[in-house]
């Protein structure tokens, strides 16, 4: 979407007013040329105007309640708090919310993820870096304040860290400039954001650190701390044998459909046209998904395809135009539905190519062009052909090698067949079901070669008629060739991810492989092979 | 080996890869591809070695008896000819790289233009303060993380390595910051640390036991870097581990704007590879654009043509060559690489065995008759001798072998070569419009068989008669001549000349035009074609300006269809014309043996190692490489004083695929013990070393000392991949795992 | 700000109050048979008598145990000035041996004005515990050392509480050790040679009666009269709370409450709730706060998660559901998806989406909680094979079905009929 202008829509996936948006620019720019020294209120607080709490409630369509509680929760100024478990669905503006509250509160509070901080220590020191104030630049070689790891380490620095910031906080004198002491109301209290805390249980089986976290607020026993952890999953997630003190939950539902309308109106360009897009598209989507995200990384191209038959998009579309535009966008729904990755194209070449396929009249895939007939990517005979005996390797039963390699196997192939649809209903039902599970099966190396080498030979037939006049050199070449080096193919097959590797280790020799290759990517090489795939594929 | 080897051959990545992925199955086979691939590439240094200890060459050796006049200058002349070899292949070298480079530019720009439209389109979003730990709560237009899908249309990734290294000093130069990272950096092991680990180490230059991403922030927000976009370079996609790469994007969404990265991965398969490999989650914050390299073929084509045909760099390759060199490609691993190598190492090994190839050398710079003259003029007999004794000249009877002829000869040979090398060009100009590859092309137009066929079908003798056949009646000839080769690619080329539109027609003569600026007599033809062309759409616009009767179309249409018909004809006859007359393969030209590398099976032996054999065979004659005197004149009799994983291996030979530990270690510690009495002798008659000393006094090699050579020759035969260790349920076999052989 | 309304100086007051154990507890211990005077009366005793000792304070949850027992070493700190140096740890933080040293070793040094070496080693710090404790015992002074989470010490060597209580066999030294644990069997988990060298002395701590629950309330919620509220606030707002206490409906949620958890923490953080959704305006609690605080505090996250699915994610849950109708042993992506198609071709149902779609929205179940994967070896295969199963109860997705507006028809039949 870089070229076409950025979407009208994506924008709407903060929700927020465009007039913070520039006050904070202009801040940002500032603070980016010249660093300010650094204050507690600078540091720990939006360094901008507090925004009202009318901007708070419009920038969040749909979350007007959710916005409420957690005032109410968060309380008036100095009043301590229990910690708060924010939780809801993925991009419900759970982050967003709690940081805009902030900021309308203009409160000092210091916000890390557990995605940016990646393991305890880095969590740990992303806090200790904050509440001392502490930048990272080239002057200290991007090294943080204090080394901890350790949990007890981090509680010890994060309790001296707190008590001497709420000091500052409590005698205004200490604050850095008289400019700041006008402005009053940040309070005595410092709030810990602990945002995406379902991913600390992927660090450590042992949740030590959950448990550590939500115990945090009675081991430290400082009642000018407030605690908000944000989480993905309900707390119910959290369970621990030993239990402990439950956070007070606070739950932010989905959006519902009238929400993400409100959402994606906003600031909209011609709300008119938008709004009438939308009724056409946002219904059938929201059956399928009702993430913002999503939806907005959807639309932009659609909403592009639904303009290109009007000249102005300045004016309101009457109802006739409306259908016109409907009837025009009908075919384009559909795919785009399908579709969760859209690739745009660049260069010139690829645009031709895309309009040959739009012209072939598979509009179905927006912008990818797989549909064309042969692999558009180079492989080496050899490879292909261990990549078509790799997939018979993990699609046919290892008893039936024998059969369908013997000579020349088709006539074997189909009496096996016959026995197989003998076979009764729900004995095939099964094994239907298992195949299901197992998906392809897997195979040793041993198995692949003695495959590839049948496969090979009965290839060259057919690959080598073209050279036969050109003497004996070229023919035996085709053997051999084939043969020698065909684990260096292996090797590059198992890298473009066609073939997967079991993990055991090799010195045993007991290595599996098992082919991860569709059966058309499987059938497109064959046919660029002029292999007769399907006779040796065995169907259950 | 020859540390020649490290930079263009392949080895890094595939070594690198295993430690990745520890130790794969073919583990030694991947070792044993940089070998084998340095084995190539010291081509050059080996032949260099021989070439300073002289007999290199079977006649230089059968001389070696003679005076030593001719030893001495035999020398000067070996020196000549590495000196021939560096300038010749330098030459060719410079040329390669340059197609490359051209190929790629474009891809380039086009990547540069676009990182600089995304950057834009980022920073049009606001320049938020970037240290804040928080993400973005203000509005922003753009949370997707702008990628490029670069596809590198090629399975094997060993070509685009450098393609990519390359990319980024493109953009450097450029002035964004520029992370190189490869897949080693997205492996499950290390997880998202390592990558973040590299990925600071290249853009900030710090290396901290910590790594996070909020370091990059506050480096992007100094004043320096503020201003530039940072690209982020993935070369091989697919190989990265999902989950991290995943984890990854996820962490830069986090990021987004507050430091401006712009992704670029190289897709060796198919453009849905990263939805094959991300989960969904990830991959909806990307925002994908694809751009393509040229393909293996492209390069390829483009590689051929500047090295054979545009320019004579006075070394040659003959049909067998070329057409093994275009199966290897097609078969073996589709790499430009490899067959630079291969190109390398044929060029190498004609200049070391062909002793008059330093004549090529000013093949490359030099063309006067004169000069050639007084340049043979200078050559001792024996030269001369070897000259006119090429099969080649015996053919065509020369006879009296004076030096002129030589020069003339390689005058005209040089004059033939490039009629040819343009008439292969015009081929190919047609070939373009069924996309029919250049090598193909050049495979048949080198062929002998063909030509002489052709030669011998319409009596025309090599040296003479251009004259003699004018295209008139040619053209039955050369009927015939398609006649003869059904199926072969020239002979369809002339069929599509037959049946080309008019326009395409008109525009491929142009190129003609161009090509065949050496060959006066074809190029005014050709001209003569054009005004044809010319004159009749002149006619047709005639004819539809003037206004006729509705009646009339039909009979105009197959009119002007006819004439445009005889166009095609004349331009298919001068083709075939052209085919007979000029296509003359260089190796029915006399002296090509001096500029021309014939010999196949050099360069089989060197590129297809099949190194699972050669590993097998190595072991069984282990004293043809260590060539200790003890164990030389053993036949097949095994030795103690033999290496003892050979001996053991040589043991295994008698087993079935499944070895019985015990019976093994018996054999094996016979073969120890056994000839102690023959060691004895052997003693007398050869200066005592220490190693046998102890060998033949059976009462000193200990049980213990036995095992445990035993046991390493084991461990190291399943090393090498040819044994598998007991399994579970017969833990006293060891298993063969022998095929290849 | 501050001070302008009464009312939201009554809540920051209350909410004070709530978020002040030792006010809460200070409450609910004045009684002569309450933990705390047998607390105070065990230690003084031991720091009286300068004799060694160890007790255990157990009880589940959030019923005081720490609160009470900083209530205690508060007034006797207070009774028997620098006699008493206490060290507390925490088995989240310091259950591994040298970490707990280290710790104790840094708390001692910072109470008797010791510098502290970080780079001293597990050892040293062992050595110097001993030491000090000695020397406190010829001193006569008492150190009382504090174990919370007691049970995660007895996971592992149990060298710390082994060196700890073996050093206090030793007349000379004088410590009393206090092991806090919500696990009923702490004491089980000690080892033989640790558990013979302590003290069987236990204090089990108990939820609150109703009683005392009724207690808290009013002491908790009443406003006081002798403060700078104005008079008439005061007075009314006692008074409607006094109603509220006395209300029916509100006596039924307090029984909920304390039906699912009866801890004092918990009746807080009601309480807590209840307070915060005070209306300003009015500046009174109303019955109302009180019934939003139950709802909020009692909530069923999968209903509400089921009632976040989209449509898809409910064809794909329900299908989840028949397999397992099915007796399918084990199930997977591509068999859900073959159920999928079967439904859509039966039913000709409107959506029906393409593979990867489906696969987006069995990720969104995944993240959501609803499913899960029974195999936890995760590079083994890509998802669509590995097997899964449902986390939520048919009942469960019944209800979901039901409360989820967007929900088709079809799906409702379909659950119906196979129940």
């Amino acid at each position: 979407m870089g070229k076409e202008g950025t979407p009208q829509i994506t924008k709407r996936t903060t929700r927020s007013s465009s007039s913070t948006a520039d006050s904070s620019n202009a801040i940002a720019t500032k603070t980016v040329n010249a660093p300010r020294p650094p204050s507690i209120i600078s540091d720990l607080t939006f360094g901008e105007e507090p925004m009202s709490l009318d901007a708070l409630l419009s920038s969040f369509p749909g979350r007007r309640l959710q916005v409420l509680e957690l005032l109410q929760l968060i309380g008036p100024l100095n009043s301590p708090m229990f910690p708060l478990f924010i939780y809801g669905g993925a991009s419900t503006g759970k982050s967003s919310v709690v940081l805009q509250v902030f900021k309308h509160l203009n409160r000092p509070f210091v916000y890390s993820s557990c995605r940016t901080c990646y393991s305890p220590r880095i969590l740990f020191e992303s806090m200790l870096n904050q509440l001392l104030l502490h930048r990272r630049n080239a002057g200290n070689g991007y090294s943080s304040m204090k080394r901890c790891e350790r949990p007890a380490d981090f509680v010890n620095f994060l309790r001296e860290a707190l008590t001497d910031v709420v000091n500052n906080l409590k005698e205004p004198i200490k604050k850095a400039s008289s400019k700041e002491l006008l402005k009053p109301g940040h309070g005595r209290m410092i709030y810990l954001i602990f945002d995406h805390l379902e991913l600390i249980q992927e660090w450590d089986k042992s949740s030590g650190i959950i448990l550590l976290l939500f115990n945090l607020f009675d081991i430290l026993k400082m009642s000018e701390v407030g605690l908000i952890f944000i989480s993905n999953v309900s707390p119910d997630a959290y369970y621990s044998n030993t239990g402990h003190v439950e956070p007070i939950p606070v739950y932010f539902p989905d959006y519902t459909e009238d929400n993400l309308c409100q959402i994606f109106m906003r600031n909209q360009a011609n709300p008119k046209l938008f709004s009438s897009f939308l009724d056409v598209v946002l219904r059938p989507f929201c059956r399928m998904t009702r993430r913002v995200d999503e939806l907005s990384a959807a639309f932009p191209l659609l909403f592009k395809k639904y303009c290109e038959p009007l000249s102005d998009l300045g004016l309101a579309p009457t109802e006739d135009m409306k259908r016109k535009l409907f009837s025009h966008l009908q075919p384009h729904i559909a795919p785009s539905l399908n579709e969760i990755f859209r690739v745009q194209y660049e260069s010139r070449v690829d645009v031709k190519a895309k309009e040959k396929v739009r012209r072939k009249g598979n509009i179905r895939k927006l912008g990818i062009e797989d549909a064309l007939d042969e692999i558009d990517f180079h492989m080496s005979i050899s490879a292909k052909y261990l990549l078509i005996s790799a997939f018979l390797a993990s699609r046919n039963p290892a008893t039936l090698d024998a059969a369908l390699f013997d000579s020349m196997g088709g006539s074997d192939n189909r009496k096996r067949k016959r026995k197989a649809s003998q076979t009764s209903m729900e004995k095939k039902e099964n094994t239907e079901n298992e195949l299901l599970m197992r998906g392809p099966g897997t195979f040793p190396l041993e198995r692949l070669l003695a495959i590839f080498q049948c496969l090979t030979s009965v290839g060259e037939g057919s690959l080598e008629e073209g050279q036969r006049e050109d003497g004996g050199v070229m023919a035996e070449d085709g053997d051999v060739g084939l043969m020698s080096d065909v684990l260096l193919q292996l090797s590059t097959l198992c890298n473009a991810n066609f073939i997967m590797k079991g993990g055991t280790c090799p010195l045993e020799g007991s290595t599996r492989y098992r082919s991860t290759v569709s059966e058309e990517m499987a059938l497109k090489v064959a046919r660029s092979l002029r292999f007769p795939l399907s006779k040796y594929l065995y169907r259950r | 080996m020859a540390p020649s080897a490290i930079p263009d051959s392949p080895s890094p990545p595939t070594v690198s890869d295993n430690e990745e992925n520890n130790l794969q199955q073919f583990f030694v086979l991947h070792k044993a591809l940089p070998r084998k691939s340095s084995r190539k590439v010291s081509g050059p240094g080996k032949t260099r070695r021989k070439i300073d200890l002289s007999p290199a060459s079977p006649k230089s050796e059968g001389k070696s008896g003679a005076n030593h006049v001719e030893e001495e200058d035999d020398c000067y002349y070996e020196q000549l000819r590495v000196e021939a070899f560096n300038a010749v292949w330098s030459e060719i070298e410079t040329k390669i790289k340059d197609v490359l480079r051209e190929i790629n530019i474009s891809a380039f720009d086009e990547v540069h233009r676009w990182v600089c439209e995304c950057f834009s389109t980022i920073k049009s979003s606001g320049t938020p303060e970037a240290v804040r730990p928080y993400p973005l709560v203000t509005d922003i237009n753009c949370k997707q993380i702008f990628t490029a899908l670069v596809l590198t249309k090629n399975i094997e990734f060993v070509d685009d390595l450098l393609t990519f290294e390359e990319l980024g000093l493109h953009l450097k130069s450029k002035g964004c910051h520029v992370a190189n990272l490869s897949s080693l950096d997205f492996s499950a092991k290390n997880g998202i640390g390592g990558c973040l680990r590299s990925l600071l180490r290249q853009l900030v230059m710090v290396s901290l036991d910590a790594p996070d991403i909020a370091v990059l922030a506050s480096w992007y927000s100094e004043q320096e870097n503020y201003n530039n976009p940072s690209v982020v370079i993935i070369g091989d996609m697919e190989r990265c581990s999902g989950s991290v790469l995943a984890e990854f994007i996820l962490m830069l969404r986090e990021w987004v704007v507050k430091i401006p990265i712009i992704l670029v991965m190289g897709v060796a398969t198919t453009i849905d590879a990263p939805r094959n490999l991300l989960p969904s989650n990830a991959l909806k914050h990307l925002c994908p654009f694809k751009f393509s390299l040229g393909s293996p073929y492209e390069r390829m084509d483009a590689i051929v043509e500047a090295v054979l045909l545009k320019t004579c760099f006075g070394f040659n390759v003959g049909h067998k060559v070329v057409f093994f060199l275009r199966n290897y490609f097609q078969r073996q691993d589709g790499t430009v690489t490899s067959f630079i190598k291969a190109f390398k190492i044929a060029c190498a090994k004609h200049f070391s065995t062909e002793p008059l190839s330093f004549l090529c050398r000013d093949l490359l710079n030099d063309d006067s008759e004169g000069f050639w003259s007084e340049k043979c003029a200078l050559l001792p007999e024996v030269m001369l001798k070897n000259a006119f004794s090429f099969p080649s000249c015996q053919r065509c009877k020369m006879t009296e072998g004076t030096s002129e002829n030589l020069a003339s000869g390689l005058f005209e040979l040089k004059k033939l070569q490039k009629n040819w090398s343009s008439v292969v060009l015009c081929l190919h100009e047609v070939g373009k419009f069924q996309k029919m590859h250049l090598l193909d092309i050049v495979c048949e137009a080198l062929d002998p068989a063909t030509y002489n066929k052709n030669a011998s079908d319409n009596h025309l003798g090599i040296g003479n008669g251009f004259s003699k056949s004018s295209p008139s009646d040619c053209c039955l000839h050369a009927g015939q001549y398609s006649g003869k080769s059904k199926g072969g690619i020239i002979s369809q080329v002339v069929r599509r000349v037959r049946d080309l539109p008019v326009a395409l027609l008109s525009q491929l003569l142009n190129i003609w035009r161009k090509h065949t600026k050496g060959i006066s007599e074809i190029h005014d033809k050709v001209k003569e074609l054009q005004s044809m062309l010319k004159f009749e759409d002149n006619g047709k616009s005639l004819k539809q300006d003037s206004k006729d009767t509705p009646k009339r179309p039909s009979s105009r249409g197959t009119m002007n269809m006819e004439d445009k018909k005889t166009v095609n004809e004349k331009s298919a006859t001068l083709m075939e014309y052209m085919i007979v007359n000029y296509l003359q393969p260089i190796e029915c030209i006399p002296f090509h043996e001096i500029i021309c590398f014939k010999n196949v099976e050099l360069l089989q032996s060197a590129l297809i190692g099949d190194p699972r054999r050669t590993v097998q065979v190595d072991l069984l004659k282990s004293h043809n490489f260590l060539q200790c005197s003890c164990c030389s004149r053993s036949g097949n009799v095994l030795l103690p004083s033999m290496h003892d994983t050979s001996i053991m291996y040589t043991l295994a030979q008698e087993h079935g695929d499944l070895i019985n530990l015990h019976d093994w270690f018996q054999s094996f510690k016979e073969i120890l013990l056994g000839p102690s009495t023959k060691g004895k002798h052997k003693m007398k008659q050869s200066p005592l070393s220490k190693k046998r000393k102890d060998r033949d006094e059976p009462h000193d090699i200990s049980e213990a000392s036995i095992q445990a050579r035993f046991c390493r020759a084991v461990t190291e035969l399943q090393i090498t991949g040819l044994l598998r260790m007991p399994s579970k349920r017969r833990p006293d076999y060891v298993q063969r795992v022998a095929f290849g052989l | 700000m501050e001070g302008d309304n009464p009312a939201q100086r009554a809540i920051a007051l209350l909410r004070r109050r709530l978020c002040n154990p030792n006010y809460i507890f200070s409450l609910l211990s004045d009684s002569p048979d309450s933990n705390y005077s047998k607390l105070k009366f065990i230690i003084s005793n031991s720091v009286t008598e300068t004799c060694n000792n160890s007790i255990l304070l157990l009880g589940p949850r959030g019923c005081g145990k720490i609160a009470v027992l900083e209530l205690v070493l508060k007034d006797l700190q207070v009774e028997h000035p620098d006699m008493i140096s206490v060290v507390r740890l925490n088995g989240l933080l310091h259950s591994d041996d040298t970490c707990a040293l280290k710790e104790i070793a840094r708390q001692l040094c910072l109470e008797h004005q010791l510098l502290f070496s970080k780079m001293a080693s597990s050892d040293d710090n062992a050595q110097f515990m001993i030491a000090m404790l000695r020397e406190c015992g010829l001193a006569h002074k008492t150190i009382i050392i504090v174990l919370d989470e007691f049970d995660l010490f007895t996971q592992g060597k149990q060298r710390l509480l082994y060196s700890l209580l073996d050093a206090m066999q030793s007349v000379t030294s004088q410590a009393v050790v206090i092991g806090v644990s919500c696990r009923l069997d702490a004491d089980q988990l000690l080892e033989k040679r640790v558990r013979s060298r302590f003290s069987h002395r236990k204090l089990l701590f108990l939820p609150p009666s109703n009683r005392d629950v009724q207690r808290l309330l009013e002491d908790i919620l009443l406003l006081p009269t002798d403060s700078k509220f104005p008079n008439d606030y005061v007075t009314e707002f006692n008074a409607r709370l006094h109603n509220i206490l006395g209300d029916q409906q509100f006596i039924e949620i307090l029984t909920t409450l304390s039906n699912t958890d009866p801890s004092v923490n918990y009746l807080l953080r009601f309480i807590f709730q209840a307070v915060c959704y005070m209306d300003l305006e009015t500046g009174f609690l109303s019955l109302e706060n009180f019934k939003n605080a139950i709802s909020s505090i009692q909530r069923q996250p999968k209903i509400e998660s089921l009632q976040d699915c989209s449509v898809l994610e409910l064809y794909i849950l329900v299908c989840m559901r028949r397999q397992e109708v099915k007796e399918q042993t084990s199930y997977n992506f591509n068999s859900v998806m073959k159920e999928y198609k079967s439904i859509h071709d039966s039913f000709q149902t409107s959506d029906y989406y393409a593979h990867n779609v489906c696969l987006r929205a069995f990720e969104h179940l995944l993240q959501r909680e609803l499913i899960c994967f029974t195999d936890n070896r995760v590079h083994s295969q890509s998802v669509e094979f590995r097997p899964v199963k449902l986390l939520i109860s048919a009942q469960e997705l019944h209800q979901g079905l039901k409360l989820n507006c967007s929900c088709p028809v079809i799906l409702q039949k379909l659950m119906d009929r196979e129940s």
